[in-house]
């Protein structure tokens, strides 16, 4: 018998490591990605012990991005988008995020390749604020993000990648990853609260004291990593823009992120470990999140996302 | 098969003035149905269907379905919505809030 193999065409716009594990084109819906919410397992349903409202963030919704004045944009591909809006004004960039301020989406996965060594998160993707006053509104979303959320037998971490568009409406546009700056207690990290459910490292989207200017305790700057995205003029025009970042779940460390034409070499930073949590070892969770700057919708609208993984490199693939 | 999903538009909200739910976007769906559970205690409150042609300006679509001060649960349905879609409740107040949950169920 011989055997042929076809990849559906979408996937040309990606460069996939060797094995694909999702490749979720919004126009066939969710595909499994939904608003990540807390542990309701407390009296009365309540959550784990935070500061944070995590029950707040608002919902994903399937969109074909229609605007205030201009026709729907649609999505990359087909008519549908998988689109994160914000539901709440954003407090001062240095205090904890207020709740409705973000916007998260998560697909829930596991392990499956104990030698694979490689684990890689790409999409294609666009983001703005509503059209409900005059300008343009880029100063106006805080930030946009992915991180892996990994539990292996060791560890739990977070490889985590984020851009900061704005900070109290200044414009920052630089990339950030996800590492915890020495000396941060567990106090600092969950705003006070000595008990509080994240560990440092851990969910560092929401967590760790922030500065004025776009930095924080869970950050460091991407070096060489300004960049402007394109927001457009206006906020009802969408430009879809490509996103890839590469791991090394091996050595727990960054390999590589690529946004649009530019690639950052991450090789040899590694990621904060915290000890594991119970019940979560071999989980491999993709998260991507937008968060707003003011009292206004901020939205991420993702295209599509592959997720692959591979025991070893082909550099041809990968760059 | 059809497409479907229950989504969460209002998580243990307090409404303490009338107001409306979050802008949900549901393009692809032909039908939709708000669920509304509230706390006990709760003033009596009015559901109301809106649709919206830009997620900015709202316009009454639905019937209003009252939720009496006795009941927890109540449903309002809608279809040939458009895109954009939320539910507006009408009622509570500083002196009478509530604690919602409300579900959105789309399918299409």
């Amino acid at each position: 018998m011989q055997k042929v193999i076809s990849y559906e065409r979408g996937l040309e716009k990606f460069r996939p490591l060797d094995d694909v594990v999702v490749y979720d084109d919004f126009d066939r819906g969710f595909n499994g990605w939904l608003d990540l919410t807390p542990n309701f397992v407390n009296e009365g349903f309540s959550q784990q012990p935070s500061r944070i409202d995590l029950g707040s963030w608002g919902p994903v919704m399937i969109s074909n991005a229609p605007m205030r004045l201009a026709a729907s944009s649609g999505s990359m591909e087909g008519n549908y988008s998988l689109r994160l809006a914000t539901r709440g004004a954003a407090a001062p960039y240095e205090e904890q995020p207020a709740p409705g301020s973000m916007s998260v989406a998560i697909k829930r996965l596991s392990g499956v390749d104990p030698q694979a060594r490689y684990i890689q998160i790409e999409a294609w993707y666009s983001y703005t604020v509503s059209q409900d006053r005059i300008g343009v509104g880029e100063n106006d979303v805080r930030a946009i993000g992915f991180f892996f959320d990994i539990q292996d037998e060791q560890h739990r971490w977070q490889p985590t990648i984020r851009y900061v568009s704005s900070a109290n409406g200044k414009p920052v546009h630089r990339w950030q990853l996800g590492r915890v700056q020495e000396g941060v207690s567990r106090k600092d990290w969950c705003f006070g609260l000595d008990n509080g459910w994240e560990a440092p490292g851990i969910d560092a989207i929401w967590s760790g004291r922030r500065y004025a200017d776009g930095s924080g305790d869970g950050f460091q700057w991407v070096d060489g990593g300004e960049q402007r995205l394109v927001f457009n003029e206006s906020p009802d025009k969408l430009n879809w823009m490509y996103f890839r970042l590469l791991v090394d779940v091996q050595n727990r460390e960054y390999v590589e992120l690529q946004s649009m034409d530019q690639t950052f070499d991450l090789r040899g930073i590694a990621p904060t470990l915290a000890p594991p949590y119970e019940g979560i070892t071999n989980l491999i969770n993709p998260v991507f999140w937008v968060e707003t700057d003011s009292d206004r919708v901020a939205s991420m609208y993702l295209d599509s996302v592959v997720y692959s993984t591979a025991r070893s490199l082909n550099r041809e693939e990968v760059r | 098969m059809l497409t479907s999903i229950t989504t969460v538009v209002e998580r243990r909200t307090v409404f303490s003035a009338d107001g409306a739910t979050i802008p949900f976007e549901a393009g692809w769906a032909a039908e939709a149905v708000f669920f509304v559970q509230a706390e006990a205690g709760h003033p009596e409150l009015r559901l109301t269907v809106e649709i919206s042609p830009d997620g900015l300006a709202w316009t009454p679509h639905s019937e209003t379905r009252v939720l009496t001060t006795s009941a927890t649960l109540a449903a309002v349905s809608a279809s040939h919505f458009g895109t954009w879609i939320r539910l507006r409740i009408d009622g509570a107040s500083h002196s009478q809030p509530v604690t919602l949950l409300v579900h959105l169920t789309l399918k299409g």
